[in-house]
């Protein structure tokens, strides 16, 4: 039996006055007009019709079915959730003896007493029917936990149940088949009731999250090795010890000091190679001796290839010749995978050039086009003036850094940075905002270079093999004059400070750098730089260090010519692993907008799975993808033409204990879960007996015993349109049949 | 009385008041042209901004100053040659902390010396950190290069110093020098060399050099180098020196 009720039902007196009223006034105004009697009664009536018709649909009519009792079934699904999580101990009792000993005590109990019957099942990544002695005897040792996939599952093999009753912790950690189970949920019409094991807090956990390294390290230069650290709910933790292993080998141990509280960290390893080559290095987490701690991960690997670069050259351009040429070509003398070349202006109308490729190079100055400037990699500027580069030159130099990934160095002391390169292009590009007056000049007293705490932590920085680097840059000589710049441009990272001059907006910077665009550009504002190699107590290799470095570092952003992104997703063996390939505008090779490349991944013992050939269009984005089968190491390279490889990144895939990353309990997850099906969630703590557990599921039960009242919207169809379009199109055909359209 | 009184006072208080302006205006006469003069000739110490030092080298018993006006000489052939901002010259005594400011120092003379221990150790420190020394011998007396020789050989172990041929880059660091004729004798002049590891950090000329940039070689008219031919070895010494 179907019976009408309207959503808006105040529409319906005001809508039939309104109709009395302009149906009145439309009699008053035919009889006006002089129509005749049987004219007036036809059009009043076709128009009242109308009008009526729109009060009635206006008014929201709803056919409603009345209730009825429709299922009769009395299952009730229940899902116990066996993954990792609820093996956690709180209390000395694991998540899931828990969840037995409720199930036993309390729930079985009352939901039999209620005759309804109960199906269970376990679940964790998967999810299949179970009984009383199988939920006894279960391991929680399940890796993921897919409450999605639990509630489908369920509702397959029941769908007439009347509600899903899942004892679980909530930390879920699969989604991929929500929606499908949503559905199935809404389609069934059942309830989904979620009670909540564990603590909201979590468990005592240390944890090796990931190892980090740069792909790509010269011979004889320091770098790092990175391992991130996560430690929660652990009040005071204990030192332990890090242990790093090059291709299995022990190379070094790290002891970290003990802490307190939860947080976050880095600790690393600073490793450097004699010779070339590619190795593994895995970072060990020992973790301290504490009752009840859990670790989601505790080792962790990278790869790192021992290059030379092939070509690193560095283009020194000077508006004369300085001393600073001459030490920075010393410190790079030993190095034969960085070439210098020098460009000085000697007077007026002639260059100096040295250690040119060829005669004609830079035979006109400094470069005017991308063709003459690609092939560097590091453009130092050096006493220089805005009269000796111009506009085009300038704009050439912020292509180089910004598109080509080049590094711009200006070097100088007050001459250098002077206000008249404000506002200029270079301004632009460098990391600083040069001063406009250049500060009190002439007062200068002997000061030495502070390195902030950025830069002491930098490899960049790091010279010295032994002893801390802050003592080391401390032995650095006083130097007399320096460049004055105001401030440090967003972005732009500070690297070293004066002593006590103060500029418009704290002290004055010494050197800093930033990105721009897929390069970097650096300053260093020290006259005569060249005094600390000179130095009657400094050590030689200490400065060549720093500058072979420095310039390496200004290179880093172009060493690969093909970039190598692993796009968003969860990296987790047995699944494939998206990576995003482009090939940036090399400096060496500015013609070529596209090119042939073989993409290989390789296992950690160097096999291959995968090889294909890809064409990279420069500076557009092409995927790559390839299946990880097991946790472990795998190195993706792309090969030129001749199989040479211009670009090499490991991926590690880790078998992370998922399960332990999150060890909360988390209600929230149960909540939408519930507040979507027209269910409840509920905390096992505030269910304290079965009786006070029953009453608050009863009323949810019941209701999943009632099928709604089916509504059905009344008018809203064809016919409803046509009657209306028909008598509004008569009314008007009548009205000029009358000689009144 | 009384207003012949005032009256008088009131002349000598002009009177005072004209010598006070006077002297005023004297004092700053004095100080503008003092500026001015100054402002005309900047004191070159303290030209800081200046890229080429040079060091005209106290040693052994020599005051560094045979022949006087050599260190400036080069440093104006230097300026003549490039855009570089010259500083004065200032004498260094090998044995003092101040050599490690200048990167390049000036050593001659007419006599045999020998080195201190401590001027051999400030020099292998200073040789070995970067610095660079330019040696010559006055109007072509042996007694200097034959010393220079021997003693720039006691500072590094295993090197001693060795004639440079004309295929060294140091002929070409400017001008590009194919040979140069000793004017009084059948041969070339010949430069020589001390090197640390690979580099040259010590250079010198046993024929005059000095005599010749400097002096127009009118100490020693007829020999050694001619002043051409001694003014472009000189800048291809302080050329190479600042790029090597």
């Amino acid at each position: 039996m179907r019976s009408i009720i309207f959503d808006f039902p105040l529409v319906l007196p005001i809508g039939l006055a309104l109709t009395f009223v302009l149906l009145g006034w439309s009699i008053w105004n035919f009889r006006k007009r002089g129509l005749s009697k049987w004219r007036i009664a036809l059009l009043a009536t076709l128009r009242g019709a109308t009008l009526l018709f729109l009060v009635f649909l206006a008014s929201r009519p709803v056919g409603v079915e009345k209730q009825r009792e429709q299922k009769e079934s009395k299952n009730i699904l229940l899902l116990v959730d066996k993954s990792q999580s609820m093996s956690l101990e709180e209390n000395e009792q694991t998540r899931y003896q828990r969840v037995i000993d409720f199930t036993r005590k309390h729930l079985l109990p009352g939901l039999e007493e209620a005759k309804f019957k109960v199906q269970p099942f376990l679940f964790a990544e998967d999810a299949g029917p179970s009984d009383g002695s199988k939920l006894v005897a279960a391991k929680a040792d399940g890796k993921r936990s897919n409450l999605g996939r639990a509630i489908a599952r369920a509702l397959e093999s029941s769908p007439n149940a009347l509600a899903v009753i899942a004892l679980t912790d909530g930390a879920a950690n699969e989604k991929s088949e929500n929606m499908r189970a949503l559905s199935a949920l809404l389609d069934s019409r059942v309830r989904f009731i979620g009670i909540g094991f564990g603590s909201d807090t979590g468990v005592k956990m240390l944890s090796l999250q990931q190892v980090e390294a740069p792909p790509i390290a010269a011979p004889n230069t320091r770098f790092e090795i990175t391992a991130h650290l996560e430690t929660m709910n652990v009040d005071d933790l204990p030192a332990f010890d890090l242990v790093l292993l090059r291709d299995g080998n022990f190379l070094q141990k790290k002891t970290v000091a003990a802490s307190s509280g939860s947080r976050f960290w880095l600790e690393n390893f600073r490793v450097e190679e004699k010779s070339e080559g590619a190795h593994n290095y895995e970072i060990q987490l020992l973790p301290p001796n504490i009752p009840g701690l859990a670790s989601a991960g505790t080792t962790g690997s990278a790869a790192v290839r021992i290059a030379s670069e092939r070509e690193l050259r560095v283009l020194y351009v000077q508006g004369a010749l300085t001393w600073d040429y001459k030490f920075i070509a010393m410190a790079l003398h030993g190095d034969p995978t960085i070439k210098l070349t020098g460009l000085t202006r000697t007077s007026s109308k002639s260059v100096f050039r040295q250690n040119v490729e060829n005669a004609g190079e830079l035979l006109d100055g400094f470069p005017k086009t991308i063709e003459g400037i690609a092939p560097f990699r590091v453009i130092v500027l050096s006493n220089l003036r805005p009269t000796n580069l111009s506009p085009e030159q300038q704009e050439l130099l912020g292509k180089f850094s910004g598109e080509l990934g080049g590094g711009v160095l200006m070097i100088g002391g007050p001459e250098t940075f002077d206000s008249s390169w404000r506002d200029s292009r270079l301004e632009q590009l460098l990391p600083v905002v040069f001063s406009e007056g250049g500060g009190v000049q002439g007062l200068d007293r002997p000061f030495q270079l502070e390195l902030t705490d950025e830069a002491l932590q930098h490899p960049l920085f790091q010279i010295s093999d032994s002893g801390s680097q802050r003592q080391t840059w401390n032995k650095v000589p006083k130097f007399h004059q320096y460049g004055r710049v105001d401030s440090a441009k967003p972005g732009a990272q500070v690297w070293a400070l004066h002593q006590t001059d103060d500029g418009p907006k704290g002290r004055r910077i010494l050197m800093a750098s930033q990105h721009y665009g897929s390069g970097l550009s650096a300053i260093l504002t020290v006259q005569n730089f060249w005094l600390w190699r000179l130095a009657k107590d400094s050590e030689p290799q200490e400065f060549d260090r720093f500058w072979r470095q420095l310039f390496r570092y200004l290179a880093e952003s172009s060493r690969q010519d093909v970039a190598i992104h692993v796009a968003d997703q969860e990296l987790r063996p047995d699944a494939d692993v998206r990576l995003v390939l482009e090939k940036e505008p090399s400096p060496k090779d500015v013609t070529a907008s596209k090119a042939k490349f073989i993409a290989r991944v390789e296992d950690a013992q160097k096999k291959i799975l995968a090889e294909q050939s890809v064409e990279l269009p420069t500076g557009r984005p092409v995927d790559f993808s390839f299946h990880a089968g097991k946790a472990g190491l795998y190195t993706v390279s792309i090969l030129n033409e001749l199989k040479q490889p211009v670009a090499t990144r490991s991926i590690e895939i880790r078998d992370v204990n998922i399960e332990l990353q999150n060890s909360a309990r988390n209600m929230e997850n149960l909540r939408q879960w519930a507040s979507l099906s027209d269910g409840l969630a509920l905390r096992v703590e505030d269910c304290r007996d079965g009786a006070e557990l029953f009453a608050q599921l009863k009323p949810k039960l019941e209701q999943a015993r009632q099928t709604p009242r089916v509504r059905v919207p009344i008018g809203v169809n064809g016919w409803t349109f046509a009657f209306l379009l028909g008598s509004l199109s008569l009314e008007w055909g009548l009205r000029k049949r009358f000689g009144m359209a | 009385m009384g207003f012949a009184q005032t009256i008088w006072n009131g002349l000598k208080s002009f009177a005072n008041k004209n010598l006070f302006m006077k002297k005023l205006k004297i004092l700053f006469v004095i100080l503008c042209s003092g500026f001015l003069a100054n402002a005309e000739n900047p004191p070159k110490r303290e030209d800081k901004l200046a890229t080429f030092f040079m060091g005209r080298v106290k040693y052994s018993s020599n005051d560094g100053r045979d022949c006087g006006g050599v260190g400036e000489d080069l440093m104006k052939l230097v300026s003549r040659a490039s855009t570089i901002k010259i500083q004065e010259e200032r004498q260094v005594k090998l044995a003092e902390a101040l050599l490690f400011e200048a990167p390049f120092v000036f050593m001659n003379g007419h006599n045999d010396f020998v080195l201190t221990e401590a001027e051999l150790q400030n020099l292998r420190k200073y040789l070995g950190h970067g610095g660079f020394v330019f040696g010559s011998g006055c109007c072509t007396n042996p007694e200097f290069p034959k010393a220079w020789r021997r003693e720039f050989s006691r500072i590094f172990a295993g090197e001693s110093v060795k004639a440079l041929s004309y295929d060294h880059l140091i002929y070409r660091s400017f001008y590009k020098i194919d040979r140069v004729k000793c004017l009084d004798k059948p041969r070339d002049i010949q430069l020589e060399g001390l090197f640390y590891q690979g580099n040259l950090v010590a250079v010198m000329c046993e024929d005059g050099l000095c005599c010749s940039f400097s002096a127009n070689n009118t100490c020693n008219d007829g020999k050694g180098i001619s002043p051409n031919d001694g003014q472009k070895l000189a800048l291809n010494i302080a050329v190479f020196a600042l790029t090597h």
